[in-house]
């Protein structure tokens, strides 16, 4: 025990020194900061962003415009991950695809966002192809509606739940499926009973990250609301960048975290019930 | 039949999504007119002149890149040792060790860029390097961990132990035996942790200045106002430097995703 501790004590010294300085340290000056209103010990900053009923709005379509994103880029992610793994069988070509999905990931948000600024905008492609199919008679205003963020965050997600599914789906050995089917079960059986609940954690960890990224991004909403839809980590910036109220800014900084984390806590919550009650069947 | 055409349609569709932004970027960086064009019209490499012609592009990618590698490197030099650490030792609270040093990935960075400014600023650091220098240190350093964790096998542990039982002193034993066994890890992580650094605006902006600011707070604060093919062509290089990292990953150590050769 104690001779695991010297050995390990030299090794994280630095690491933790590190983190309590630079990670732990800022976060409690801000959960203090937002305790304190005129210099005294309040709660009148964390009254000031729960009892106003613009702040309920704002989080309002936070959440809406993140749980539509993370249904979303499921619906889209999952078929996409499957075929690239289970129907794509050229090892040349997957390896392309996993490059191109990868490549999104690596780029910038701000520049991801700003392609979708030229597409989605009056004169856009988009517009362009609506209108010229037929699918529109005028074009459609994208940027500054909740549509238009969704789809950025849509494409910029989109990556992280085609991963994890796909490394699950991966993982899976398909000598599972070829027995379900010998035994008789039709293809959609065989993925309902078998190949789906085996890759479930891979789909609820890509889920969970997509959702907790969809309610912090502060970047593609701001690019592509057009000023017009705010988002909560839009709210945060202000405080710090042109009010400079850490106080206020700090409550909404710990309403924006507690959030993420009770959602982020109950997801893997509802993950881990489903997996075993599911073991349990 | 139908099913599997459907799924067919539906992959490339949403590959096609995945990819299309990108191409307008590259594609309407070439353009001859004034404004951006997709599909460009003309050709001409007059943006990217512009852009090498304007100094504080250059100051800002140098500004960047400088970040990215010294936070890379630091992450490594940190991230490493907790590494072996948590792996090869017990010791309490080594489950809240760990969920301390990886939950920079669930925080919001808006929330750590908000924390950091205010606590720099009490220091006397505020938008100076050394903010934006530690707060990209924390953010990065979960992908070191994650990908050095898995390496730090039983297996492995036993070759170390051989070396220990042979005579070598801990060092040579790192030097010699971890690390080698442990590369692709390394080189992984260390890509992801500077590809992180490098696009990294949510937490980087409320540290940087006019004159002190990296290549995505820079376009950043210039979309919002101009849209000109200038910003295409600085865009193009950032997606350059994407696809050279994960090139040089792929290379290297493989991209070992949606495969089963683990």
């Amino acid at each position: 025990m104690s001779a695991a501790m010297n050995r390990a004590l030299p090794l994280l010294a630095a690491p933790v020194a590190f983190f309590i300085a630079f990670f732990a340290v800022p976060m409690i000056v801000v959960v203090s900061s937002s305790l304190m209103a005129g210099g005294v010990p309040s709660l009148g900053n964390y009254a000031r962003v729960l009892l106003d009923q613009y702040h309920w709005d704002v989080l309002a379509a936070t959440f809406r415009i993140a749980g539509l994103t993370t249904v979303a880029c499921a619906l889209l992610g999952y078929p996409l991950a499957y075929y690239l793994v289970r129907v794509v069988k050229s090892a040349a070509l997957r390896r392309t695809c996993v490059i191109l999905l990868v490549l999104p990931l690596f780029t910038s948000n701000i520049v991801r966002s700003f392609g979708w600024m030229v597409l989605l905008g009056r004169n856009g492609l988009v517009n362009d192809a609506l209108v010229g199919v037929g699918i529109l008679d005028r074009p459609m205003r994208f940027l500054g509606t909740e549509l238009g963020i969704v789809i950025g965050l849509v494409y910029i997600l989109l990556p992280f739940i085609v991963l994890a599914v796909g490394n699950a789906l991966a993982a899976v050995d398909p000598a599972l499926e070829d027995a379900s089917s010998d035994l008789g079960a039709t293809p959609f059986d065989t993925f309902r009973t078998v190949t789906f609940p085996l890759c479930l954690p891979g789909l609820m960890s890509g889920i969970v990250m997509v959702f907790t990224l969809a309610v912090s991004a502060y970047v593609t909403p701001a690019l592509l609301s057009g000023g017009k839809i705010t988002v909560f980590p839009m709210l945060i910036f202000q405080q710090y960048s042109t009010v400079f109220d850490v106080n206020y800014g700090g409550a909404l900084s710990m309403t924006l975290l507690v959030m993420t984390l009770v959602l982020v806590g109950l997801a893997g919550w509802i993950g881990n019930a489903g997996a075993t009650g599911r073991k349990a069947q | 039949m139908i099913t599997r055409l459907l799924l067919r349609v539906v992959s490339w569709s949403v590959m096609a999504y995945l990819i299309l932004p990108l191409l307008v970027i590259v594609g309407s960086s070439f353009t001859a007119t004034s404004y951006l064009a997709f599909p460009p019209q003309g050709l001409t490499l007059a943006w990217y002149g512009r852009m090498l012609g304007d100094s504080s592009y250059l100051a800002a990618f140098g500004t960047s890149t400088l970040l990215a590698l010294v936070a890379t490197a630091a992450a490594l030099l940190l991230g490493v040792p907790a590494a072996l650490a948590i792996a090869r030792c017990e010791f309490p609270g080594k489950k809240f060790l760990l969920s301390l040093l990886m939950s920079p990935l669930v925080l919001p960075h808006v929330v750590l860029g908000a924390a950091l400014l205010q606590y720099c600023a009490a220091l006397g650091l505020m938008r100076s390097f050394t903010a934006l220098l530690v707060g990209h240190i924390v953010i990065i350093m979960p992908f070191v961990l994650r990908s050095v964790l898995p390496q730090l096998t039983p297996e492995q542990r036993a070759l170390e132990e051989a070396s220990a039982d042979l005579g070598a002193r801990p060092m040579e034993t790192f030097f010699l035996v971890t690390l080698p066994q442990i590369r692709s890890g390394l080189a992984s992580g260390a890509i992801f942790a500077f590809i992180s650094s490098w696009i990294n605006v949510e937490l980087s902006i409320f540290n940087t200045t006019a004159e002190m600011t990296t290549i995505p707070v820079k376009l950043f604060n210039y979309v919002q106002y101009t849209i000109d093919p200038v910003i295409a062509a600085v865009s193009s290089i950032t997606i350059g430097v994407a696809a050279l990292a994960i090139i040089i990953l792929d290379l290297t150590v493989g991209l070992h995703l949606l495969s089963d050769r683990r």
